[in-house]
C-alpha cells in the first residue's frame, strides 16, 4: 500500500483495469447481445443469396456485403459504444468516485478508449467469423454446382478476409479516439455521437481536401486545406475491400503503413483528449 | 506534522453559461484538518461544502487560494494517495456486483488482486453486506449503496476519509452503526472529514466543526467552544426531587444568578447561523 508521501507514477496497470471494466460494462450492458444479433443477422442474410444462384460471382457479392457491413456497423458501433462508455461515466457521475482515486485522467482516457475499442474489435471478430463461415459454406456448395470455376481449388482467400477485418479495426480505433476526444468536453453523449458521425463522413472525404491543398494557389485556402488534411484522418485509405478476398493481393507493407498511420492519429487525438479532460471540472 | 488538509483563502467561481457572470461557490475559505481528528463540515444546501470537497479531491480546480492534502497540492493526483471518498449520492457502476466494485476500486488504489479478496470479505462484513456481496449494485437499496460506498472508500485503508452525507438514506440503526464505525476509524488513527445534516451525530463525534454559509466560513472551532455560552456556568446533576431542585433554584436566584438552559446544541447554533445568513441575503 502506498503512503500519502509517495509520488504517484503513471501506470499501465490502472489503464488495464479501467479498460477491462469498460469492456465488462459493454458485455453486461447487453451491447454484446445486440452485436451478436447484428452479426448473426448479417450471416443469415448472406444465406438468402443462394436463391440468386449466380455462380462464383455470388461469393464476391457476399464478400462485398460482409465488408460493407463490417465498415458501416463497425463505425456506427464505434461511435455509439465509445460515447456511451466514456460519456456515460460523466453523465451517471460514476467518474466522480473513480477520479477521486489516485489515478491520472490520462489513464482514464486511455483505459476507456482501449475498452471501447476492444468491444468494437470483438464485434468485428464476430462479423469476420460469420462472413468466413458464410463464404466457406457457399463456396463449398458452388464448387459442386460449377466445378469449372474452381479448377485451381478454392478462390476465396480467407486470410485476406481477416486482413480486411484487421484494417477496419485500425479505422475504428481512430474513430473511437475521435469520439473519446469529443466526449471529454461534450455536455451530452448526443453531441459526442454527432461529432463522431461528422468526422466519419469528413474523414471519408478527406482525400478531396488533400487534393485541393495540392492544387489550390491561394495561400489562405491552401493553409485551411493543409490543416484539414493533417488534422483529420483519411478514412478512404482503409477502403481496401475491393482489392481483397477475390481480387488482388495487398502488399504486406500496406498493413504496416496503415498501422503506423492509425497509431499516429490515435496518439494525437488521445493526447488532445487527455489535455482537454484534465481541464474539465466534474 | 503536516495537516491532513490545509485550505488557505480558497475561492471557487463557476461561470454561468450564456453569461459573463460568475457564481462564487466558495469565498475565501481557510481551514485546517489535523491528522487523527474528525472534522465536521456543516452548512445548508448550496453553502459550498460539496464544492470544497471536490476541490480537495482534485475534481474541481480552485479559482484562488491554495488547497493541500498531506502537504501536496490537491490538483496533483499523488495527493489522493491515502484518501478515501464516499460521495454524497452513491454513484457506482450498477453492472458490477458489490464484490467486483470493491475489487475494481481496490485495484485502482494499488491493491494487488491476490490480496484483495481477504480485504473485500473484511469490508463487506464491516459494513454489513456480507450476504449481498455477489448481488449487482444496481439492485441495492439506498442504504446498501451508502454501505458499499463506505466500503469502497475504505478499500485501500486510507489515512484520510472524506465522507459526504454517509448516513443519507440509512435507517437510524444503520446511522448509529456508521457513527460507531467512524469513531472506530478515528481510534485507528485515521482522519475523517465529515459532511452531514445529522447535527446531533456531528456534535457527538466531531472534534472540530466548520459551519459554512453562502460559500463563506461562518464559524469554526471545537464543538465545545462553539456550543458554550460565554460567561455562563452549568452544573449538571441527576436524581434530584422536585422539592430539592426548587430549593436550589430559589437559592441561586437569591444570590443573583439567572437560571436557564445552560448551553445550546450544535443544531441551535447551526439554525441560528443559517437563518442569519438567509436574512442577510
Amino acid at each position: 500500500m502506498k503512503a500519502p508521501n509517495d509520488k504517484l507514477r503513471w501506470s499501465l496497470r490502472r489503464v488495464r483495469v479501467i479498460a477491462g471494466n469498460t469492456f465488462r460494462e459493454a458485455v453486461r450492458m447487453k451491447l454484446f447481445l445486440a452485436m451478436t444479433i447484428l452479426a448473426i443477422g448479417a450471416l443469415a442474410s448472406s444465406f438468402l443469396f443462394q436463391e440468386f444462384n449466380f455462380g462464383s460471382s455470388e461469393l464476391k457479392f457476399i464478400a462485398d456485403f460482409g465488408f460493407g457491413g463490417m465498415t458501416v456497423f463497425g463505425s456506427a458501433l464505434a461511435i455509439i459504444v465509445t460515447a456511451q462508455l466514456f460519456y456515460g461515466e460523466i453523465e451517471h457521475r460514476t467518474a466522480l468516485t473513480l477520479l477521486a482515486k489516485p489515478i491520472y485522467r490520462s489513464e482514464f482516457v486511455l483505459g476507456k478508449f482501449l475498452g471501447a475499442w476492444a468491444t468494437v474489435a470483438c464485434f468485428l471478430g464476430m462479423m469476420t467469423t460469420c462472413l468466413i463461415f458464410a463464404l466457406w459454406w457457399r463456396e463449398t456448395s458452388i464448387m459442386v454446382e460449377y466445378p469449372d470455376d474452381f479448377q485451381d481449388g478454392r478462390i476465396v482467400r480467407y486470410g485476406a478476409v481477416i486482413g480486411f477485418s484487421a484494417i477496419q479495426a485500425l479505422r475504428i480505433g481512430i474513430l473511437c479516439s475521435v469520439v473519446v476526444l469529443f466526449s471529454t468536453y461534450a455536455s451530452s453523449s448526443l453531441f459526442a455521437m454527432v461529432m463522431g458521425v461528422l468526422i466519419w463522413i469528413v474523414g471519408q472525404l478527406q482525400h478531396i481536401a488533400t487534393e485541393a491543398w495540392i492544387a489550390v494557389d491561394n495561400w489562405l485556402l491552401k493553409g485551411v486545406y493543409a490543416l484539414a488534411s493533417f488534422a483529420l484522418p483519411n478514412f478512404h485509405l482503409f477502403d481496401v475491400g475491393d482489392k481483397l478476398a477475390l481480387g488482388e493481393n495487398l502488399p504486406g507493407a500496406i498493413y504496416g503503413k496503415l498501422g503506423f498511420y492509425s497509431l499516429l492519429y490515435v496518439s494525437f487525438y488521445l493526447a488532445v483528449a487527455s489535455a482537454s479532460f484534465n481541464r474539465r471540472e466534474l | 506534522m503536516t495537516p491532513a488538509i490545509s485550505i488557505e483563502g480558497l475561492i471557487k467561481d463557476f461561470r454561468i453559461p450564456a453569461s459573463k457572470a460568475r457564481l462564487r461557490a466558495v469565498d475565501n475559505l481557510s481551514l485546517t484538518v489535523e491528522r487523527g481528528s474528525i472534522y465536521g463540515l456543516l452548512g445548508p444546501n448550496g453553502s459550498g461544502k460539496s464544492t470544497t470537497i471536490k476541490v480537495v479531491l482534485g475534481l474541481l480546480k480552485a479559482s484562488g487560494g491554495t488547497c493541500e492534502v498531506f502537504g501536496k497540492s490537491s490538483e496533483d493526483a499523488s495527493a489522493r494517495i491515502g484518501v478515501g471518498y464516499l460521495p454524497e449520492a452513491p454513484y457506482f457502476q450498477r453492472f458490477l456486483t458489490g464484490r467486483e466494485l470493491l475489487e475494481y476500486f481496490g485495484c485502482l488504489s494499488g491493491l494487488e488482486r491476490s490480496g484483495a479478496s481477504k480485504r473485500i470479505d473484511q469490508l463487506l462484513e464491516k459494513v454489513g453486506l456480507e450476504d449481498a456481496g455477489d448481488r449487482r449494485v444496481g439492485s441495492y437499496s439506498k442504504g446498501m449503496l451508502q454501505r458499499i460506498g463506505l466500503a469502497q472508500a475504505l478499500i485501500a485503508d486510507p489515512e484520510l476519509l472524506i465522507l459526504d452525507e454517509p448516513t443519507a438514506g440509512v435507517d437510524p440503526i444503520g446511522a448509529a452503526d456508521i457513527a460507531s464505525l467512524i469513531i472506530e476509524l478515528k481510534a485507528e488513527g485515521k482522519t475523517i472529514l465529515l459532511c452531514s445534516h445529522l447535527l446531533s451525530q456531528v456534535e457527538a463525534i466531531c472534534d472540530r466543526v466548520a459551519i459554512m454559509g453562502r460559500g463563506r466560513l461562518l464559524r469554526e472551532g471545537t464543538v465545545a467552544s462553539l456550543t458554550e455560552n460565554a460567561g455562563q456556568d452549568s452544573i449538571r446533576v441527576d436524581g434530584l426531587s422536585t422539592e430539592t431542585r426548587n430549593s436550589i433554584e430559589s437559592l441561586a436566584k437569591e444570590r443573583g444568578a439567572r437560571v436557564s438552559t445552560p448551553s445550546r446544541s450544535l443544531e441551535d447554533l447551526f439554525l441560528e447561523l443559517a437563518r442569519d445568513e438567509g436574512d442577510e441575503s
